[in-house]
């Protein structure tokens, strides 16, 4: 059975070139150009391969503002069947919570699914709240940090492997289910001739807003938000040591240096004083 | 909703201002456009210093001024000669404008939008690897390991022409071809930039420096003046630099922007892009041999219509107008019979018959004076040390000749001095 998946990518500030205005603590976002969350970008290609594997359909959805349309045709250019581009001003302002409910009720709508992903986290928020959150409203299992997804096709199952410091974990999850796939696991495929025509000629993106969608207003946007931003503060910068070892010798610097941090305390050897 | 097609009449690789005006102006005769850019988004890989001369490309876009991102019309010429602190400058300042400054990755978006409406499909983030032939025929391009045919191609690659190179059409450029520009936008409010440099609204600075802050390597640096902020650069013969330049380019810039005379000028600017270009130079040394195949014609830098006019360069309209005119000469080869290499052949004739041609031959000459090094350095040495010993008496005033002869003596010959003002006449 061919499987059919949905994919979360977020349009965020590529933060490589973001600055934060002291006086205010908010970002500058002004002529920084956006870009596909690129943790994102492997969620995208984890869904690519289990297509390839097994046949089927990949959806990506996106809440974000029109311009996220770019997002979604180079995502389509890697290989994707079709974007929805969630987009109105009454998503504005969404905490996490207002994301994920607006994100799961658009995966409710796209209706017949058998998997989510998600990435790793975002580069701009990173609270890695999004998945949880809406596999929560979708009353569906999830499972974090993923390197590695297999379909059991007869019992209708993914198996997931996700790679821990000291084991690897190995979990048959439920379909359908939700998976968010570890950063750097991965590298994303190019954008391919045919399918970036294909996004520019067939344009198999849909817009959906609050009319199509018809949510609450009190559950979206800036109102269906409860977190509040007391206050940001900048972390006091640390005076830093510096001291260079300048003579050539390597075993000599070696030894200065493990001297050194013994000293400062920032090593322990065990056994030595 | 459409079909994906396999074949397009004309793919156009690259939308720089080259690029973009040759699909727009082919997608507005009705032929299937299909413009193919690396970048991510348009206007993401060109960079230049400032200044686009309008005509050319108001034959184009008739609605030019209307609704493209003009940040303000030139209205102030300024060519200055500096060395150490001192600066001695002459400056025109008109009421009238034929060029404007503006932004190219904003014109080269504008240009591309342009090519959308009239129907030309615009495909970003793809970069062509390589052109396909059969038979010694261009007929399409190659992506990866994907294929998309073409009748004609049209190269607007710029001046780093790999697609060019790997087609055995030209060599590697080499150094002495071509020049280095690195430039930084610093962003000040709009009405900073009027008061810093003198202006009204939508007036514009155009400002040429030579002297020792190319550390002695010909070339020479500028700054214009956006809508709200302010491009300050410089460019360099890239053989010499490799040769002269003992620290990281970025650092010219830097000095530059620090200078004690120009630092003002960006007080309290934030900088907001840092970037770097190569530009062509001895374009005549990197022409492909001819400008048309079978199949293909070629466009803007990659085919080397640049015009070094020694004080602004001209490669925005000579790209754009060159563009237009490979598009008419694919309507005029379609309306012959078909784009077969004799009528296409026709490109030539129009580019020839061109004001781009003229100019690029008119000016020939200025490339040479860039081996010159006594320009760019002991030159502006002199001016200012004429202006010095004229303005700065201690307590007899001095004619202005004597200032002069006072400066030069002992630094160059009579006769060197008038060999090199006699080739500059000459050439500029
Ligand atoms: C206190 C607070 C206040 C905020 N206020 C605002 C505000 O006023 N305006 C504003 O624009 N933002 C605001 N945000 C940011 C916004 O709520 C989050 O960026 C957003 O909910 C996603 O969270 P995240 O970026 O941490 O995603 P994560 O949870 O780190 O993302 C995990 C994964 O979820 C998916 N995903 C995340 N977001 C989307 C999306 N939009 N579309 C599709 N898939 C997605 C991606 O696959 C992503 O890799 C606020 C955040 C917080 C914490
Ligand atoms: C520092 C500097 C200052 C300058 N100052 C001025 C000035 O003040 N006024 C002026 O008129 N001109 C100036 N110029 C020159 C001017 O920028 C160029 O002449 C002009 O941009 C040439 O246009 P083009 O379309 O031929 O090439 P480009 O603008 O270089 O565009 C080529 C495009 O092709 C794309 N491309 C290349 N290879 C591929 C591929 N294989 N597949 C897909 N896409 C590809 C590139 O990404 C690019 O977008 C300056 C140049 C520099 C570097």
């Amino acid at each position: 059975m061919p499987l059919k998946i949905v994919v979360g990518i977020k349009w965020v500030p590529n933060t490589t070139s973001v600055s934060i205005d002291e006086k205010t603590g908010t970002l500058i976002r002004e002529g920084v150009p956006s870009v596909v969350n690129p943790h994102d970008l492997i969620a995208v290609e984890a869904a690519l391969k289990l297509k390839d594997r097994y046949g089927g359909h990949v959806t990506a959805i996106s809440m974000a503002p029109p311009q996220a349309i770019l997002g979604l045709e180079h995502v389509i250019g890697m290989g994707v069947d079709e974007g929805i581009l969630i987009s109105d001003r009454a998503f504005a302002g969404a905490d996490t919570l207002a994301t994920s409910y607006t994100l799961a009720k658009a995966i409710e709508k796209i209706g017949d699914y058998d998997l989510v992903i998600m990435g790793h986290e975002t580069i701009d928020s990173s609270t890695a709240h999004i998945g949880a959150q809406v596999a929560s409203w979708l009353d569906i299992p999830y499972i974090y940090y993923a390197v590695n997804l297999e379909y059991i096709e007869d019992k209708h199952l993914l198996r997931v492997r996700r790679i821990l410091e000291d084991s690897i974990e190995i979990y048959n999850l439920r379909l359908p289910g939700l998976v968010s796939i570890a950063m750097h696991s991965d590298v994303p495929r190019r954008v391919s001739l045919t399918n970036k025509l294909r996004a520019r000629i067939e344009k198999p993106i849909r817009v959906w807003s609050n009319k199509e969608l018809d949510l609450d207003p009190n559950c979206i946007g800036l109102r269906g938000s409860p977190t509040v931003v007391a206050k940001v503060e900048f972390m006091p910068k640390v005076p830093r040591k510096q001291e260079v070892y300048k003579d050539g010798d390597p075993k000599e610097a070696a030894k200065w240096l493990v001297e050194r941090l013994v000293k400062e305390g920032l090593l322990k050897i065990p056994g030595g004083e | 909703m459409g079909t994906v097609p396999t074949k397009f009449d004309i793919i156009v690789v690259g939308a720089g201002p080259a690029g973009s005006s040759a699909a727009y102006t082919l997608a507005k005769k009705g032929f299937d456009v299909l413009l193919v850019e690396r970048g991510r988004v348009v206007g993401s890989k060109n960079m230049f210093g400032g200044r686009v001369y309008l005509k050319p490309l108001k034959d184009i876009y008739p609605d030019f001024e209307k609704s493209a991102p003009i940040h303000r019309w030139v209205t102030k010429e300024r060519i200055s000669l500096i060395h150490n602190n001192d600066i001695t400058s002459i400056e025109f300042e008109g009421k009238e404008a034929t060029s404007f400054i503006t932004y190219l990755s904003q014109l080269a978006n504008w240009m591309a939008i342009k090519a959308e409406e009239e129907g030309a499909i615009l495909l970003t983030e793809v970069t062509v690897d390589r052109f396909e032939v059969e038979d010694g025929r261009f007929t399409g391009i190659r992506v990866g390991d994907e294929t998309l045919k073409s009748e004609v191609i049209i190269d607007a690659e710029g001046a780093n022409r790999l697609l060019l190179e790997r087609s055995g059409i030209v060599a590697p450029l080499k150094p002495k071809h071509v020049a280095l520009g690195v430039k930084e936008v610093i962003k000040l409010a709009k009405d900073e930039v009027e008061k810093h440099f003198g202006l009204d609204e939508n007036e514009g600075l155009a400002w040429i420096l030579m002297g020792d802050i190319t550390g002695g390597t010909p070339g020479g640096a500028f700054i214009y003046t956006n809508k709200d902020s302010v491009s300050v650069g410089l460019v360099v013969i890239l053989d010499e630099a490799i040769e002269n330049i003992d620290k990281h380019i970025y650092n010219y810039v830097e000095d530059l922007r620090l200078h004690p005379l120009l630092k003002r000028y960006f007080g309290g600017g934030r900088i907001m892009e840092y970037s770097a270009h190569l530009i062509p130079e001895d374009v005549w040394g990197m022409m492909p041999p001819q400008y048309y195949y079978d199949g293909l014609l070629i466009t803007g830098d990659a085919a080397g219509f640049l015009l070094n006019l020694g004080y602004t360069y001209r490669g925005v309209d000579f790209a754009a107008y060159s563009g237009y005119l490979a598009a008419e000469a694919v309507e005029q080869a379609y309306s012959s019979g078909g784009p077969s290499k004799e009528n296409l052949a026709v490109y030539k004739k129009l580019i020839e018959d061109s004001f781009i041609y003229r100019q690029l031959r008119k000016f020939r000459g200025v490339h040479s004076l860039m081996k010159n090094k006594r320009l760019f350095t002991l030159y502006p040495l002199i001016m200012n040390l004429t202006a010095r010993n004229l303005f700065l008496p201690e307590d007899e005033s001095l004619k202005v000749l004597e200032a002069f002869k006072k400066a030069r003596k002992g630094r160059v010959s009579w006769f060197t001095l008038l060999k090199d003002l006699f080739m500059v006449v000459r050439q500029v």
